[in-house]
């Protein structure tokens, strides 16, 4: 393998893992708000993914300019999960919720199967195939736009939680929810919000995933996994975690499978975070929470 | 949680007496009641670990795929006999399930969970890649089969009462479990592990044993399955689906009972086969709702209802009895 192939790969596997690291702060910041461990997170991916397709085929709306319709959708559905399904056990033991969200992702799963049938579909723009030199690396134009996107969603949702009120609310309500509680914020409140941001950042970056992926009904499932294993890496509830967990998972992965493993592409994360578990529980990078 | 009357045993002898006549009474459908009777025994030994220990397991799938390859393969391969390679099999299946638990029931919470998702999923994986042993996603068939005492094991009617015979064995240590100070430990870490371990116990490997007990009765009934399909794929038996089967029989019926699992399965199964030519497509989208619900309506299960229910009756009569 040359130094070029390397470099190829490598910058290959960045870019994706930007997309899981999207994927992966959602769920980082719903469990350290929430202590809830989202099983359905993968499968607002996938109905971002639809939305995305849905709008491009019949209305010819650009997959990327989706997001304007496709982020006040995350906000409702997340909301209207949050506060028929989640709110009223949330004091009920931990494996309640997951089980709750089980049930959550197959409906949406199921639901996608009946409205879109089991074939994997490809959406098809004009940029889909083209691609960007950067000196002796060839780039996926529809990735390099993804990751920038990326990391304008993440920048803002950084300025969200650092430099905003609501922001400061979460992270009190994730460091101590009734010490929160008797600082005058509402967490119950806050505990819908989070959970619709983390609904929007999946459906997003399911958004973003469109152009370089087939999608099919059950795509959610790998990602819910892929989501797991960045939180794990990152630390469970570090967002900053999270970054780095889809770094390195993109990274891992796409050298991985470069260097013969191909079908083994899915299950190098797994056993990283099989790993982690083993030697690092709270993740590479210390245990902070949001 | 007695409501007095029989001894458990005697219940357990009762069930599996009556379940004992369906070959004779329904000699069409013994598919049917094959799936009825082996996915009640996989339930209960589910919650061993799920409902007992309340350590939520969604990936026993690991420990069917396991059963399944393992026996099949060391028949097929080595040639070695099934009541041979199922005990390998389960030995295999207690090792894999400690080395698991004790990864991971160090952590609290979620991890195992996750866990038991990405172990399943790198089985799954692994036998879909290692073509040379497993035969890779085309799958693997079982062609011939030894015969013990003439019995023919491809038989339906002997597979019915083999896995009746599971179920027997998973409802007695089921019971047994619950009726000891171990599950009397293993109920104190479900309900608050930190007054577990002030009462002496070591939730990590109390944690450890019940899902090795509930691992190695799943991989018993893994290579039964195996041998019901007589071919199967990675895909079709390291299935996350079959995991949330599991465990949804498991909640409709009642976590952390006897019976509980048992009945979950009948109810689930029959609801499956009354509408399947309905909802053959819809199964796991009702599946999701029921999940849906359950947990919000009821988290006890039917059994849980049920015994609401019979419990305000018997008061009721009591209370009338009270009046002079």
């Amino acid at each position: 393998m040359t130094v070029v192939t390397l470099l190829q790969t490598a910058a290959g596997g960045i870019l994706t893992g930007g997309v899981y690291a999207l994927v992966g702060i959602g769920l980082s910041l719903i469990f350290g708000v929430m202590r809830i461990v989202n099983f359905s997170h993968g499968e607002f991916m996938a109905v971002g993914m639809y939305t995305a397709f849905v709008l491009f085929r019949h209305l010819g709306l650009d997959p990327y300019g989706s997001l304007l319709v496709v982020i006040p959708a995350g906000t409702a559905l997340g909301v209207a999960v949050e506060r028929v399904l989640l709110a009223p056990i949330a004091r009920a033991p931990e494996h309640t919720a997951i089980l709750m969200t089980v049930g959550v992702g197959l409906i949406l799963s199921n639901s996608l199967l009946f409205l879109f049938g089991a074939h994997p579909q490809t959406l098809l723009a004009s940029y889909s195939t083209a691609t960007v030199r950067l000196g002796p690396i060839t780039l996926s134009f529809p990735l390099l736009v993804s990751f920038g996107l990326t990391v304008l969603v993440i920048t803002a949702l950084y300025l969200l939680l650092t430099r905003t009120d609501l922001g400061r609310a979460i992270r009190a309500t994730a460091q101590n929810r009734d010490a929160a509680e008797l600082q005058g914020v509402d967490t119950a409140w806050i505990r819908t919000a989070v959970f619709a941001i983390g609904t929007v950042l999946a459906m997003a970056a399911g958004v973003l995933l469109l152009p370089l992926l087939y999608v099919f009904p059950t795509v959610g499932s790998t990602f819910t996994l892929k989501a797991f294993v960045v939180t794990v890496l990152g630390g469970m509830g570090n967002v900053v975690g999270a970054i780095f967990g889809g770094l390195l998972l993109g990274l891992v992965e796409s050298l991985g499978a470069s260097f013969g493993a191909t079908n083994y592409r899915d299950a190098i994360g797994l056993v990283a975070f099989l790993l982690v578990l083993l030697v690092r529980p709270a993740g590479l990078f210390g245990r902070s929470r949001v | 949680m007695s409501s007095g009357g029989l001894h458990p045993v005697l219940r357990i002898a009762l069930l599996v007496g009556v379940l004992a006549f369906y070959p004779l009474l329904f000699g069409g459908t013994l598919n049917f009641g094959f799936s009825l009777v082996l996915f009640a025994a996989l339930a209960t030994s589910w919650d061993l670990v799920g409902g007992w220990a309340g350590q939520l397991s969604l990936g026993h799938a690991a420990f069917i795929g396991l059963g399944a390859y393992a026996s099949t393969l060391l028949w097929t391969r080595l040639g070695l006999p099934v009541w041979w390679g199922v005990p390998v099999a389960m030995a295999a299946g207690a090792v894999l399930a400690s080395a698991w638990g004790w990864i991971t029931f160090r952590l609290r919470g979620a991890y195992f969970a996750l866990s038991t998702i990405a172990v399943a999923e790198v089985l799954r994986i692994v036998a879909n890649n290692w073509a040379d042993l497993t035969g890779g996603p085309e799958g693997i068939s079982i062609v011939s089969l030894p015969s013990p005492f003439g019995l023919d094991l491809f038989g339906r009617t002997v597979q019915f009462y083999l896995a009746l015979g599971l179920l027997a064995v998973a409802l007695l240590v089921s019971w047994r479990v619950g009726a000891s100070r171990f599950g009397a430990w293993l109920e104190a870490i479900r309900e608050d592990e930190d007054s577990s371990m002030a009462l002496g116990v070591n939730p990590a490997r109390m944690k450890v044993l019940a899902f090795v007990l509930s691992g190695v009765l799943t991989v018993a009934g893994g290579a039964l399955y195996a041998v019901h399909l007589s071919f199967f794929e990675p895909q079709g038996v390291f299935d996350l689906h079959l995991s949330v089967q599991l465990v949804l029989m498991a909640i409709v019926g009642g976590m952390g009972t006897v019976f509980g699992p048992t009945l979950g399965a009948f109810v689930l199964l029959g609801f499956q086969e009354a509408f399947r030519s309905t909802f053959q497509q819809a199964s796991l989208f009702i599946y999701g709702v029921i999940i849906v619900l359950m947990v919000r309506y009821a988290p006890d299960g039917l059994t849980g209802r049920l015994q609401t229910a019979w419990r305000r009756v018997r008061d009721g009569r009591r209370a009338l009895d009270a009046v002079p």
